[in-house]
């Protein structure tokens, strides 16, 4: 792989020059404690050592809310609606955040890949960056604390600044043009860096090992009793998979306009902890307890994903960090395997 | 889509009316200013929303009929079984429509007497009163649309569902979810202060929250018995907020739901 | 869409040609597609399912029940049964409403070939196994004997009663053993009783027979005990599931089943799965 290194003062410009490429995004304090990916503005209010920013990065290809199409219901007719095609470069992305990325194109991006997420994708430019983990992460024994895909360039932090791996022929052409930033010889001491900084930080996980045997866990013990006990404390108010990088449900719904004949269908993110996720016409709910509800996402985020060969769970710690009932993920599947 | 014979129905403006009962007016001023009130004014035949016409009248029959406030008095009674007589479809619009209201915050602590007691103390009042109930406790509700007020895109869907043939799809998820998606932090978690975001309906875009205001619950518990008081008061609890508290603040805007105090109970333990 | 790539979420606009009353709840729609080259290019296995669109009302997936081989339309019953489907009830020959698909992977009819069929089928149930009854029909010497047992709680519910009923007339020419049964109406004319009670009456046998079956899971449960009991050759027993969906294309994440060591989507890993699957995946039935 190629690597490239640059200074603190020069990452600064660097960003300054992604800004005239689109829309620049990199986590920002939003309040005291909590972080977003956040637009640019003042390239030095990006911040380079976070924990987890409150929205996944996933929001950028796959809003919240968006129009499928617009229609007329006269003319039976359906209207695309014009994809905005601005390229959106996202600064400052942790592995785990980028495998969710992956995690979502397995899905998106298959045999029938989805037009609106293809399109922005395409568009999206991914520059991630080293961390340390917190408490909450666990990204290590879900094996996505280094990732070898998914990513333009990779900053790694070294003591004077960034190693910066670069992985793709958009990230040649990001490093090219600003040759001037960057220093082309690298030295066995930054590597080095590397390789000591990554022994540093596998040590402060709060677990080790790996979990790919959890699976099989939550599946032989699928009446645990932890179910039951965390279900309870459950406000079923869905932070868990709003935050989720890698969630993607969606529900759709039509909305007329007042001229009775044209309107637009949008989708908009859904949940599996909302009562709808599983009913269907007649009124009956596949999915009708909270209980029910809070074991289908520990479970849906435990499988396996085949294209990505990880679990759905990148180990990010956002389910717990940003669950109000202080619901612990981690600490939760610890018990199902026994080491609670 | 549907041709010839149920275009024509289509055609035939739907009448609507729109009522209160015992209210602040809130939910008609923003179904009046709505930004295409005018264009309302041309698809919908208007036969009574006294905001906006004096033509109005209330005996009139109408397809839809959108009632703000809670039945609070004998008068409210009277008309609000004289509206759904005349209507096909009764939405109840807002927050005392649909939950009763501010107004119902003693419902359980103080029987009427006891309240007309405290504020009229011996005086007589014209109008004879009642304990104040969202008007479900009375008449069949087709659709509620919750909000102090209802929010203008929301008014406008259900206007537009109806004109359509259809009918609106009720919002049944908390305020957290649109306040995460907002890209809010959680002020709950930071700030420790009582948001109810959780428990209350979403679609008002978590508005007090994203002002850091944390929310009181205007929009009303989430419906289909999925607002989970009992795991919201046990983070309060935890959190070292008192159960007088945590009771007081849920009841502003939740006093009639049937869950709210065997919920409380069951975080605090114990009666009261 | 004119973008030139294809778009799953592209309706194509499909008229309705007829409309007949099944129940005081369910109609058979029969539709054709407006684009002819489509009309006389699309092609669905039974067992598959279309999403169909009300545009300003909403979508649903609903189950072919036509003939698989009978192309230049399709047939599809639908149950008034919430927002869409009561707007659907109100179409006319000769409205227009967008469909997608087809969808799901279909009862994998090759695998039916040369086997004798029992086609199980509870209230709603009937719709998808008339495709593939229809289909059998359609291809009669590819197929043994067959047997349909259509059941419902009322008489009046038992979907497609009156065309199985007329068939009865060349049914025993053509080795075809039609069961009707009701569970709840004891003013009905013809058997009473659940399927399973009528599994003597069957013309199939055990040994090579495909299953396919379609209606409640408890439905599901008392047959697979029926037919493992009776000798039938697991490898052939399938069902065909319900679940919400609002893409078809396994992206919205509604119809998600099974457990960690088995996640799948209905719409995109089913609708159909066979006695095996049932049996490894908790929570299908």
């Amino acid at each position: 792989m190629r690597y490239v290194k640059i200074s603190r003062e020069n990452t600064y410009m660097f960003l300054e020059r992604l800004k005239d490429l689109g829309t620049l995004h990199a986590p920002q304090n939003i309040s005291e404690k909590y972080y977003d990916f956040v637009e640019v503005d003042d390239v030095h209010s990006v911040i380079f050592e976070y924990n987890r920013t409150v929205r996944p990065p996933r929001r950028f290809f796959y809003p919240e809310k968006e129009t499928m199409f617009k229609f007329n219901m006269e003319e039976v007719e359906e209207y695309p609606v014009e994809i905005q095609s601005e390229r959106v470069i996202l600064f400052g992305v942790h592995s785990c955040d980028i495998v969710g990325l992956r995690i979502i194109d397995a899905t998106f991006l298959d045999e029938q890949p989805d037009p609106m997420y293809k399109k922005h994708r395409e568009n999206g430019i991914i520059i991630g960056i080293s961390c340390l983990p917190d408490e909450y992460c666990f990204c290590n024994v879900r094996r996505v604390e280094i990732v070898d895909a998914g990513f333009d360039l990779f900053f790694h932090e070294i003591s004077d600044g960034f190693l910066v791996r670069v992985r793709s022929i958009t990230g040649h052409k990001l490093i090219e043009p600003n040759l001037d930033l960057f220093e082309e010889e690298i030295s066995k001491e930054d590597t080095d860096y590397i390789a000591e900084f990554e022994v540093k930080r596998r040590s402060m996980f709060s677990i080790q090992g790996n979990w790919d045997d959890l699976r099989y866990h939550l599946e032989w013990n699928m009446d645990h009793p932890m179910y039951v006990r965390e279900s309870e404390k459950c406000l079923g108010c869905g932070n868990c998979t709003t935050t989720c990088p890698t969630c993607r449900c969606y529900d759709v719904k039509d909305i007329p306009n007042l001229d009775g004949k044209t309107g637009e269908r949008v989708r908009f993110w859904d949940s599996c902890q909302f009562r709808t996720h599983g009913l269907v016409a007649g009124g009956h709910n596949f999915r009708p307890t909270k209980k029910d509800r809070f074991f289908n996402r520990y479970h849906c985020k435990n499988a396996y994903c085949q294209e990505v060969t990880t679990s759905y769970c990148v180990g990010c710690g956002r389910c717990t960090y940003f669950c109000p009932a202080e619901i612990n993920f981690k600490q939760n599947l610890l018990e199902v395997r026994g080491e609670a | 889509m549907i041709k010839e014979d149920t275009r024509a129905d289509v055609r035939e403006r739907p009448r609507i009316g729109v009522y209160a009962l015992t209210s602040c007016y809130g939910c008609q001023l923003m179904m009046a200013t709505v930004s295409d009130i005018l264009e309302v004014a041309n698809v919908f035949d208007i036969r009574c929303f006294y905001m906006v016409s004096s033509a109005s009248t209330m005996d009139e029959e109408v397809d839809i009929a959108f009632v703000e406030g809670s039945v609070s008095t004998e008068k409210d009674l009277k008309e609000i079984l004289e509206i759904r007589k005349n209507c096909k479809t009764l939405v109840a619009m807002g927050a005392c429509a649909v939950h009763g209201g501010v107004q119902s915050w003693a419902e359980g602590n103080l029987s009427y007497d006891e309240i007309y007691e405290e504020v009229y103390g011996d005086d007589k009042i014209d109008m004879p009163g009642l304990q104040a109930a969202p008007i479900s406790q009375y008449v069949h509700v087709d659709y509620s649309l919750p909000g102090c007020p209802p929010e203008e895109d929301e008014i406008m869907y259900f206007l537009t569902t109806f004109l359509v043939g259809s009918f609106p799809e009720q919002k049944d998820y908390p305020v957290c979810a649109e306040c995460r998606t907002t890209g809010n932090p959680c002020i709950l978690i930071e700030s420790n202060v009582p948001c109810l975001g959780s428990v209350t309906t979403a679609g008002c875009g978590a508005r007090c929250i994203t002002f850091n205001v944390p929310c009181i619950g205007c929009r009303g518990p989430v419906p289909h018995n999925t607002a989970w008081f009992d795991a919201l008061a046990t983070v309060f609890k935890k959190r070292g907020f008192t159960e007088e508290f945590v009771r007081a603040r849920l009841k502003i805007f939740a006093a009639h739901n049937k869950n709210l105090d065997k919920m409380l109970k069951k975080a605090f333990g114990g009666d009261k | 869409m004119s973008n030139g790539e294809s778009n799953i979420y592209e309706l194509h606009q499909v008229r309705v040609l007829r409309v007949y009353d099944m129940s005081n709840i369910d109609k058979l729609f029969l539709f054709r597609f407006e684009d002819p080259i489509r009309a006389r290019d699309w092609r669905f296995g039974p067992g598959q399912f279309v999403q169909v669109s009300l545009l300003g009302i909403g979508e649903v997936p609903i189950s072919i029940c036509s003939s698989a081989r009978r192309v230049g339309f399709f047939e599809l019953c639908i149950r008034n049964a919430g927002r869409v489907t009561s707007q659907i009830h109100k179409l006319k020959p000769g409205d227009l409403i967008g469909v997608r698909g087809p969808y799901g992977n279909g009862f994998p009819m090759d695998q039916f070939y040369n086997k004798d069929l029992l086609l199980v089928a509870a209230g709603l149930g009937m719709a998808p196994l008339r495709s593939i009854f229809l289909y059998a029909l359609d291809n009669r010497w590819l197929f043994g004997n067959i047997t349909i047992v259509n059941s419902a709680k009322y008489g009046k519910e038992l979907l497609f009663q009156k065309e199985l009923e007329a068939m009865k007339d060349i049914a025993t020419a053509e080795n075809i053993e039609i069961i009707q049964t009701v569970t709840r109406d004891p003013d009905f004319p013809g058997l009473h009783g659940r399927a399973t009670a009528h599994m003597d009456k069957v013309n199939v046998d055990p040994n090579n027979c495909a299953v396919a079956m379609c209606g409640p899971p408890a439905m599901y449960r008392g047959m697979f005990e029926e037919l493992v009991k009776r000798g039938f050759d697991r490898r052939y027993i399938f069902v065909t599931l319900e679940r919400r969906m609002k893409c078809g294309v396994g992206k919205c994440g509604h119809c998600n089943i099974g457990t960690a060591t088995s996640w799948k989507y209905a719409c995109k890993d089913g609708p159909v799965f066979d006695y095996y699957d049932i049996i490894s995946v908790p929570g299908l039935i």
